[in-house]
């Protein structure tokens, strides 16, 4: 089926990959009327990016960071055989929708900071140069109950050569393995940071997020040339 | 124009940006001076503005990013840029691009990031 419109493009990507936790709300609270500005004084913005697999709860932990409601956007992939749409009219060509959610915080009166959720399966990685370009650096949120889950989005993030940091999001039936156990599962390299974190928490959501900013300082520092 | 149009018909077909510098973060105004008096209108052939080119410069009163400009017109990121850029070539928006870690020490980014998150915590 060809969607005629942006609109039900939209509704499939809700339909596909809204947070578990986010879904309840009203997609429509994503696109708030009334536009909360930055101050005129902002001279320009880094982002960060959050990802993992669908319902690891990106958009959650974006939330508790997040000044302003979480937003959400769209970007479309060209994706060969995805055969979910088609805006060009050519049929050689298909597009497919991928929501992004994302939040802001003013740091200062000069430095703004973007959280931007990214999905992490497979099927988006054409988006992530994009995305990825200029980034501080990406927190892989993980799920402890579905570690095999992450293993795409792992893989990924080491090709792109972007700092990474793993936070395991904690559930409430979450087992909680001992770090060296997950290192091992993850197959993570040792300079790899794993944290732990609550994304429904706001602070253990800014605890989590000034660790994994101290962890790329302490990076960058010993990466100075002497 | 009214009703739903599909996305690439408002850039009149292209896909890419006339600058490729747009970041999802990049920090965008409408410039003080652009009077819409001034501004192409919407020709024949599509070649001038827009509405969704107008809603923009509506929107952009103030500092919005372009991630922020999609999500408040409900427009897919990339025709944003598109449009963005339309209007960054008429000098009718002010563009601020994303800070880069190389224009300063990146430890000196880094602490002003650290400095405001333990702030705001």
């Amino acid at each position: 089926m060809v969607s005629a419109n942006f609109a039900e493009a939209a509704r499939f990507a809700d339909a596909d990959f809204a947070e578990a936790n986010f879904a309840t709300a009203d997609p429509a609270a994503a696109v708030p009327t009334r536009p909360e500005y930055l101050p005129s004084t902002v001279q320009g913005a880094v982002k960060i990016l959050i990802t993992g697999p669908f319902g690891v709860g990106k958009t959650t932990l974006v939330g508790s960071l997040s000044e302003i409601a979480p937003l959400r956007t769209e970007e479309t992939m060209t994706a060969a055989g995805a055969g979910v749409d088609d805006l060009t009219g050519r049929p050689d060509k298909t597009t497919t929708t991928v929501a992004l959610d994302f939040g802001r915080i003013t740091l200062n009166p000069r430095l703004a900071l973007y959280l931007f959720g990214t999905p992490g399966q497979q099927r988006f990685w054409p988006l992530w140069d994009d995305l990825s370009r200029g980034a501080l650096g990406a927190i892989a949120l993980v799920d402890a109950r579905r570690i095999e889950e992450s293993f795409d989005v792992l893989g990924r993030l080491e090709e792109q050569r972007i700092p990474f940091a793993i936070a395991v999001n904690s559930f409430p039936d979450s087992p909680s393995y001992p770090e060296e156990e997950l290192r091992v599962a993850l197959d993570l390299l040792p300079e790899v940071p794993i944290l732990r974190c609550d994304a429904r928490d706001r602070r253990a959501a800014y605890d989590l997020l000034i660790d994994f900013v101290s962890h790329l300082h302490s990076t960058s520092v010993l990466e100075l040339p002497q | 124009m009214s009703g739903p149009v599909r996305p690439y018909v408002i850039t009149g077909g292209r896909s890419r940006p006339s600058r490729n510098v747009l970041a999802l973060e990049s920090l965008v105004s409408t410039a003080p001076a652009a009077g819409l008096g001034d501004l192409p209108d919407l020709d024949a052939d599509g070649t001038g503005l827009n509405r969704e080119h107008l809603r923009i410069l509506e929107l952009c009163g103030e500092l919005l990013s372009v991630a922020e400009i999609a999500a408040y017109l409900s427009l897919p990121l990339g025709v944003v840029k598109v449009l963005i850029g339309d209007l960054w070539d008429l000098g009718a928006v002010h563009v601020r691009p994303p800070v880069q870690q190389a224009e300063r020490l990146p430890s000196t980014l880094l602490e002003e990031v650290l400095l405001g998150l333990r702030q705001l915590r």
